[in-house]
């Protein structure tokens, strides 16, 4: 008994150390691309707080099926999330000074219904607006604020 | 396990450590000197650091103390720590020798880490608060990845502290630009 016993310590450093070594690394492999795929939800996360629940093209044909998915359910849950409360949480994320901005605007983006009016958004042209509506398109990029 | 999913932890993770093999293994292509795919007894082997600290629990490795640690970086830092270029050594000077240190059993790690962050520590600060931007580019080359963060911290908590003092309007633009930009990308 005592010499299978030693005979099995002996057997278990050949080969025992090899797969160690290989299993070691399958698991340095896993937790490499958790850490990836982790961190990468991480950011589609944060981004629909920084440009808002519809994704600009060029982001959008980066993400995977799978993370367009997780990008669309997590802004509907938010969207339920805000619906319940009645409030807009993505706005306003900086303490405003005015309820209403100035902008220009630098795309075309032709006319658009907001509240009781519809406004033109002619390319280079200036408006005065709520700081609610002009948040969405200053996000995008479509606008800029106009200061002084 | 809170530093499972952290990338920074996996990348000092992978820093090289030089290592004495107590058992064979067979069937790893790890060592680069012997023909066949078998490491001796007695081999030296150099190794990432992760798989380093795995055998050495399950006692098939000894661990020598890496070269980043050596007697010539230790007299450099003792010399002049601020000049030290500790990124091209080991860009996570700090962490992994927080790592290292009770693995290998050397008692100095700890304070010659302390006495090197506490002078760099100053330089840093010094730098970020009175360096316009680009001035200062040859000091940034020589600090480890953690030294950095500290320097782009510093530096863009005196930016917002100058864009508060000059008035408020711009603090707003500032942030929603900064999400303009992003958007953009």
């Amino acid at each position: 008994m005592q010499e299978e016993g030693l005979d099995v310590q002996t057997t278990r450093s050949a080969d025992h150390y090899g797969a160690l070594i290989h299993h070691l690394s399958l698991v340095r492999n896993k937790r490499c691309l958790m850490a990836y795929v982790y961190n990468r939800a991480e950011t589609i996360r944060s981004l629909i707080w920084k440009v808002g629940p519809v994704l600009p093209q060029e982001i959008q044909e980066k993400l995977s099926h799978t993370e367009e998915d997780y990008f669309k359910k997590h802004a509907g849950t938010l969207q339920s999330y805000m619906s319940r409360l009645d409030l807009d949480v993505t706005v306003d994320m900086v303490p405003p000074k005015d309820p209403y901005i100035q902008v220009r605007v630098l795309d075309d983006i032709g006319v658009v219904l907001s509240d009781d009016k519809t406004t033109n958004f002619a390319r280079h042209s200036m408006h005065f607006l709520k700081r609610t509506d002009a948040e969405q398109f200053i996000s995008r990029g479509l606008m800029e604020e106009l200061t002084g | 396990m809170a530093k499972y999913y952290d990338i920074d932890d996996i990348i000092t993770d992978e820093e090289i450590v030089a290592v004495i093999f107590q058992k064979s293994a067979s069937g790893v292509g790890i060592d680069p000197s012997s023909e066949t795919d078998c490491v001796e007894v007695g081999s030296k082997v150099e190794l990432p650091f992760w798989l380093a600290h795995e055998l050495q629990q399950r006692q098939a490795v000894s661990l020598n103390i890496p070269t980043s640690f050596n007697q010539n970086t230790r007299l450099e830092i003792q010399a002049d720590s601020a000049c030290v270029d500790l990124r091209s050594r080991c860009p996570f000077f700090y962490e992994f020798g927080c790592k290292i240190a009770p693995l290998v059993g050397a008692r100095n790690i700890g304070p010659l880490l302390l006495s090197a962050f506490k002078s760099r520590y100053k330089e840093v600060l010094t730098k970020a608060h009175t360096a316009a931007f680009t001035a200062a580019s040859k000091n940034l080359t020589i600090l480890t990845k953690e030294e950095t963060n500290l320097y782009e911290a510093a530096q863009s908590s005196m930016a917002a502290f100058k864009k508060w003092r000059m008035g408020g309007p711009r603090f707003q633009k500032a942030s929603i630009l900064g999400r303009k930009r992003k958007s953009t990308e």
